[in-house]
């Protein structure tokens, strides 16, 4: 069963650029996918269109309704004036839940991204990864079947982002989400997801749609094994040679 | 520096520059009627205080009345202009315009069309002191997070909850900037207003007797007159920066202290 399914969806802007030549792909129910390509590839534009944020100028995507649909930004994206609860409350008071309703689901989000103690602090308290974790409770607290996540863990430093990597694909195989991942990074797409989709620039197209061939069971140490290296070495090269034969025609 | 040192120094400062006068004007034997020392002024502060502090409340009523309807109205005009680019460029050049007009030269027409006198204050008290509302509520407006903005689109959020859960808060800190310059603006709005209006008798407000005052060249009077006015204008800043403060003191840059 497929939790998207994107049919022939392009998007021109209103100044005429293209920023994604159409696409067809259906993504799997309990899949973690990742859209990997440099700057202005169209891979946010791609999450935009399946989040139901921007309109395609052509083609239909299908897609779980608005509490089945997480989104993470590439900032925190947190309400400053919020504590870290009211900041995860957000999308469930927004639907109307009465407060009884909410506490149990706000608690069980903060304890599955490991912020129980600090639901009382406000974002500005908050170191970058803390910050990205309240907005990673936020995105499950509606208890979603897809999260978006757009370059999320990009403004992180290596250690934080190691740790977040860890603790989001442990939270996804314990959850079984669909995970739609951007990220500019192909070690991160490597190592993250089942399914990687290569994105080339000018315009924003698919180049390559790879399944990885890693252990399912992934901790730390698939960071230092051989075939990872060379998964990422083949992509890297698919995309380099995606952006020669631009610089060349 | 300590911080018992940075709050006495301007004291200090004060202390050393009211001897200053006080001594050059007994030095030169200037007379009370050009320049009184400061003991005359408190003097005139002393005895004509309860009668001074009274007209003090008249200002004080049409300038905190002419604030708060600047505050209101000011916050819905931004509302209203942040709702199109049309309507902001339609509407906003006539903020302008009511903003660079001198209020002395509105004053004339006001009191020929409006009888009550407490009117026509307040309609040039407000004049003066709206537009750095509108200004900074509608920059506030503009200044919104827009990936905010997507997340709220995102759980369907209703025209309402965007403007109580996202616009109000974010602008919150915009909004107060604005209101702190219009404090001082309503008060001076006030006492130009009650100069130009000429109000007299015993229901007028400091700054008519202010003007009394120096035509009587009784200049200790007018002086005393002139220390409270601006007394005032401080103590009103303080408490709505004070009031700034403590609305952000969670979360607004503007609102941390140096240790935390």
């Amino acid at each position: 069963m497929s939790a998207v399914t994107v049919t022939g969806v392009g998007k021109t802007f209103a100044n005429g650029t293209t920023a994604l030549v159409p696409v067809t792909l259906e993504i799997g129910s309990g899949r973690f996918v990742s859209i990997v390509g440099p700057s202005g590839c169209g891979k946010s534009t791609l999450l935009r269109l399946i989040a139901g944020l921007t309109q395609p100028t052509t083609g239909t995507i299908t897609r779980p309704g608005p509490l089945s649909t997480g989104f993470v930004f590439q900032d925190a994206t947190l309400m400053p004036w919020a504590t870290v609860t009211d900041n995860v409350a957000l999308p469930l008071r927004l639907a109307g839940m009465s407060e009884g309703e909410i506490n149990q689901p706000i608690t069980e989000a903060l304890e599955r991204v490991g912020l129980s103690g600090f639901a009382l602090a406000y974002p500005r308290e908050l170191s970058g990864g803390m910050k990205m974790r309240v907005s990673i409770a936020r995105a499950i607290v509606t208890g979603p079947c897809l999260l978006l996540m757009d370059e999320p863990f990009a403004a992180l430093d290596e250690f934080t982002r190691f740790k977040l990597n860890d603790d989001l694909l442990a939270l996804w195989q314990q959850n079984g989400w669909t995970i739609v991942f951007v990220t500019h990074s192909v070690r991160e797409a490597v190592f993250l997801s089942e399914r990687v989709l290569v994105m080339s620039p000018h315009p924003g197209r698919i180049i390559a749609d790879l399944p990885t061939q890693l252990p399912s069971s992934r901790d730390a140490g698939v960071r230092l094994s051989h075939a990872f290296a060379d998964q990422c070495a083949d992509i890297s090269n698919r995309l380099n040679e995606a952006l020669q034969q631009r610089a060349a025609s | 520096m300590s911080r018992a040192v940075r709050m006495v120094l301007p004291v200090v400062f004060g202390i050393l520059l009211l001897a200053a006068w006080e001594i050059l004007v007994h030095v030169y034997a200037v007379p009370e009627y050009v320049l009184p020392g400061p003991s005359a002024v408190a003097g005139a502060l002393w005895s004509d205080g309860p009668e001074l502090l009274g007209a003090l409340a008249v200002t004080l009523e049409v300038t905190i009345a002419a604030l708060v309807l600047a505050a209101l109205t000011g916050a819905a005009i931004a509302f209203l202009l942040a709702q199109s680019p049309t309507a902001e460029r339609t509407f906003f050049p006539y903020a302008v315009f009511l903003q660079v007009t001198p209020i002395v030269t509105i004053a004339p027409f006001v009191i020929i069309w409006v009888n009550n006198i407490f009117i026509v204050l307040l309609i040039l008290a407000w004049v003066a002191a709206v537009f750095p509302i509108i200004s900074n509520t509608l920059l506030g407006l503009k200044s919104v997070d827009t990936n905010l903005r997507d997340l709220f689109l995102l759980y369907g959020a209703s025209r309402w909850q965007v403007m109580t859960r996202l616009l109000a808060p974010s602008t919150l800190p915009y909004f107060l900037g604005g209101l702190r310059i219009s404090g001082g603006l309503a008060l001076i709005g006030t006492v130009v207003a009650e100069m130009v209006a000429g109000t007299s008798g015993t229901s007028s407000g400091l700054a008519s007797r202010l003007l009394e005052a120096s035509y009587r060249l009784e200049l200790a009077r007018a002086l005393a007159c002139f220390a409270l006015l601006s007394a005032t204008g401080f103590v009103l800043y303080l408490l709505l920066d004070a009031l700034s403060r403590y609305l952000l003191r969670h979360w607004h840059e503007s609102a941390r202290t140096a240790e935390s």
